[in-house]
């Protein structure tokens, strides 16, 4: 029986240099902290906040919700904040600035100290499929395919340093960055 | 005679018998070692008559137990933890991997896994038996035996995807390639199980030319093997006027139902499925399909694409009607008087921008209503135009359209809602204020840059008194339980503080900070480092000992000097540990070895040359990391550390002083080791 392993078709998701060939993956998710520079009764906030979701059995922090743009905010009584769920880098400093005014208005002292995003996820459909036994067997060093536990192969790339997850359709989510420039 | 100090009396008078394998101090007494490992056979005379030799089993891998007597205990008890998880890991490796019916070769590799594992601090904050199977079933892998994970999982009743996490680090960290799975391989275990008596052979032949076929159509990528085989295998059987059901197949496969109905349907859609039985044995068809999740992406683009283009039919259509409308309305107008001049200009533009009104409110999918109240909207907007200049609703787009534009263009964008309008007004000020705030923002004056943040809307975040106490009610209730135990915590913890017995439970730390080796020779180190580990009292050190003399007398005219050869030696020095260390898993010297510092240099009170360190290469242990930034330098040498340390081992007493005393060192004790507050 011939070997069912040898990629009949070279169909690989190529180096960083697809990008050449037009496709831009899109963002959508911005994962940011900031710091509000000041401790937080987590109860206060809670209580009077129309937004807030507070259960400090399971977990220690505040969740908060705005709509516009659509994020989640889990702020946490140290005055540290985490904003989720922006699609864009602006998006999510203006979401982060909304929580930390609603903060103020509740009678805390909030500034809006070292605003960072720590991980923007961006996907993509490169439009044909993928063979993937084929890559990890040339990419081993850097694929992890187990198709028993996740039916997408996860690529770690070194530099820049972010995790792919490959699907046989052809569509690629790229996460980890901390630039749009890495995605 | 081995020429050792005895620990009670301090003499050197130590008889060492080799036929009993004992080495005991003539001054006090003490037997400072037994099970000395002898090359002599000695016979004892049985009860019964016969005679057997005497001695003891050593295993193979890690030391025996050893009871040194008196002394040496509590490093025993070092020693034999590692030797201990070793030994219960292969234990259990064995009784799993006899469970599964593994041979003894892959066993034996599993447990080498395990060794790695160990030395690499992988089992650390991890379930034994989870380690174990992720062992296991990395050799399953390679070996490329038919064990599926969710087997192993089975064995144990451990979620599979837990499995699955602890056996990928494995995989990682040991740098382990495990090939990727092949549902053929499974064919033959299934078969088996699903008997087919003396077809067994032609059912999985064919089976496995069907699991050909489905890997050439793309079908197999991502799918779990198991599925698939119980697919081909189904379709196999009744291809062989076997009649076996789903159930039956579900239940040797271990996937849902569900699942293989959906292979079973996805097989249908290739165009294999129309051969008959013989052909396709005989045929193969040279197209390949694509994998179904990508056919599925497709149909959904092009469901998509088609909706657009309906749409846009639509809107001709609608076009086309409006356009009949007007020319009717105009033929209306036209047989009527004509109007004054103001007011045929305005139902002129009004028809024109009833036009582009209806146009674009197909393209806003918006219910007629919004059509009207646009078209009313445009009517007091178009009397602004005539009356009274541009009007600034729609500043945001309007401004950067101009205003020279001719009113066509307004009534384009007149229609859009006005919020439409004034929130891309309100992002464009945004982005033109935030890139000029930007800068300052980044000085980290750390204000709240209030730009592009609407008030109102952010007051409509915030609840009012009576809601406030409404919400404060429910939370209060619903939270009661958790509430009560923190006031039930907090008063317990005011009272052990009165009565001052109030401890803080800090989490507990759980590195022991060893003291570090101070050893001038690389020979010396690697004594000192056996001390304290104890690997084995079987060594013979005096051999290891002339081994490194050379190093040690080389050492000597070191002394004399300029540093800068000594940071080479360093250098060296604690390269060649290290390569022990690697060489010997068993060890886990890494976990014990500190970087050497030189004595030397620290009396020298020279200029500390940073001792590059390789920390990476003696485990890697981030828990020290004081530890290691302490010896970077020479001035980590505490001498007045050393008087601490017991030495409560019998065997490297005297080689420590005898090198310690060619160095000309009175400083350094004889390291031992403080050990589990010793």
């Amino acid at each position: 029986y011939p070997s069912p392993m040898t990629p009949m078709t070279p169909i690989t998701p190529a180096t960083p240099a697809s990008e050449s060939s037009g496709i831009v993956p899109q963002l959508q998710n911005i994962v940011s902290t900031v710091n509000l520079g000041c401790k937080l009764d987590l109860k206060t906030i809670a209580l009077r906040a129309r937004n807030a979701e507070y259960n400090p059995k399971r977990f220690a922090a505040v969740i908060m919700r705005i709509r516009e743009p659509r994020t989640t905010a889990l702020i946490f009584s140290s005055g540290k904040m985490v904003c989720t769920g922006a699609k864009s880098e602006e998006q999510s400093r203006l979401a982060a600035r909304k929580y930390a005014r609603v903060v103020q208005k509740l009678g805390f002292p909030a500034k809006f100290l070292d605003f960072k995003i720590q991980n923007m996820v961006g996907s993509c459909d490169v439009k044909f499929p993928i063979r993937l036994e084929g890559l990890v067997l040339t990419h081993q060093q850097f694929s992890s395919y187990e198709p028993e536990l996740f039916p997408g192969l996860i690529y770690r790339m070194i530099k820049p340093r972010i995790v792919l997850l490959i699907f046989v359709s052809g569509k690629v989510v790229l996460t980890g960055a901390k630039v749009r420039a890495e995605i | 005679m081995t020429g050792r100090v005895c620990r009670g009396c301090g003499g050197t008078d130590i008889e060492l018998d080799a036929a009993r394998g004992d080495a005991v101090c003539t001054g006090c007494g003490s037997v400072l070692e037994d099970n000395i490992i002898v090359s002599e056979v000695q016979f004892v005379e049985n009860s019964g008559g016969g005679s057997s030799a005497v001695g003891q089993f050593v295993s193979l891998d890690g030391a025996g137990k050893t009871p040194t007597l008196g002394g040496g205990f509590h490093v025993n008890l070092g020693k034999e933890s590692r030797a201990q998880t070793l030994q219960n890991g292969r234990r259990q490796i064995h009784h799993l991997g006899n469970q599964l019916q593994l041979n003894q070769h892959c066993l034996d590799t599993a447990f080498n896994f395990f060794k790695m594992a160990v030395s690499k601090h992988l089992t650390r904050g991890r379930k034994m038996a989870h380690v174990i199977a992720a062992c296991l079933y990395l050799v399953c892998r390679t070996e490329g035996t038919p064990h599926m994970l969710l087997d192993l999982s089975d064995l144990l009743q451990v979620n599979v995807y837990v499995l699955g996490k602890t056996f990928l680090l494995l995989a990682r960290e040991l740098c382990i390639n495990a090939p990727a799975i092949d549902p053929c391989l499974y064919i033959p275990r299934f078969a088996h199980l699903l008997e087919f008596g003396e077809k067994n052979h032609e059912v999985s032949m064919t089976a496995l030319r069907l699991l050909q076929r489905m890997k050439r159509d793309w079908m197999h990528t991502g799918r779990r093997p198991s599925g698939l085989c119980g697919a081909a295998l189904l379709v196999a059987a009744r291809m062989h006027d076997f009649r076996r059901t789903v159930k039956e197949v579900i239940s040797v496969v271990k996937v849902c139902e569900s699942t293989l109905r959906k292979r079973l349907t996805e097989f249908e859609d290739t165009p294999t499925s129309q051969l008959t039985v013989d052909e396709f044995m005989k045929i193969d068809l040279e197209e390949e399909c694509d994998p179904p999740s990508y056919t599925a992406g497709q149909r959904k683009l092009r469901l998509k694409q088609l909706e657009q283009v309906l749409s846009k039919k639509l809107e001709e259509v609608e076009g086309e009607i409006s356009t009949y409308q007007d020319a009717i309305e105009n033929e209306l107008e036209s047989s009527r008087p004509k109007a004054k001049g103001a007011l045929a200009n305005l139902t002129r533009d009004g028809s024109v921008e009833d036009t582009t009104s209806s146009v674009f409110g197909e393209d806003d999918a918006e219910d007629e209503e919004l059509e009207a109240a646009a078209s009313h909207l445009n009517k007091d907007f178009y009397q602004e135009i005539l009356g009274s200049g541009l009007s600034s609703s729609s500043e945001g787009a309007g401004d950067p359209d101009g205003d020279a534009r001719p009113p066509a263009l307004e009534s384009l964008l007149g229609p859009l809602p006005t919020a439409a309008s004034l929130g891309i007004s309100d992002s464009i000020r945004e982005c033109i204020s935030s890139q000029s705030q930007d800068p300052t923002d980044a000085c980290g004056d750390g204000e709240l840059d209030l730009s592009g943040i609407d008030d109102l809307e952010i007051d409509r975040y915030i609840l009012n008194e009576a809601e406030a106490r409404v919400k404060a009610e429910l939370w209060m209730r619903e939270n009661a339980e958790y509430l009560r135990e923190q006031r039930e915590k907090e008063a317990r913890i005011a009272k052990e503080k009165e009565l001052g017995i109030y401890k803080e439970h800090k989490p507990k730390k759980s590195c022991k900070r060893r003291e570090p080796i101070q050893a001038s020779t690389a020979g010396e180190a690697i004594e000192k480092m056996l001390e304290q580990k104890k690997i084995s009292s079987k060594i013979n050190y005096s051999v290891l000992r002339d081994l490194n003399s050379k190093g040690g007398g080389g050492l000597q005219e070191e002394d004399a000097q300029p540093e800068g050869r000594t940071a080479t030696r360093k250098l060296s020095r604690r390269k060649t540990p290290a390569r022990r260390h690697r060489a010997d898993p068993v060890t886990g010297v890494g976990k014990r070895l500190r970087p050497m510092v030189s004595a030397q240099p620290a009396k020298k009170a020279a200029a500390g040359e940073p001792l590059p360190l390789s920390p990476s290469t003696l485990g890697a242990e981030p828990a020290r990391p004081t530890a290691v930034l302490v010896e970077s330098g020479p001035v980590s040498y505490h001498p007045e550390d050393d008087p601490d340390e017991d030495d409560p081992d019998e065997d490297d007493g005297e080689p420590c002083v005898s090198a310690l005393q060619m160095m000309g060192s009175g400083d350094y004790g004889c390291d031992g080791e403080e050990d589990d507050g010793y």
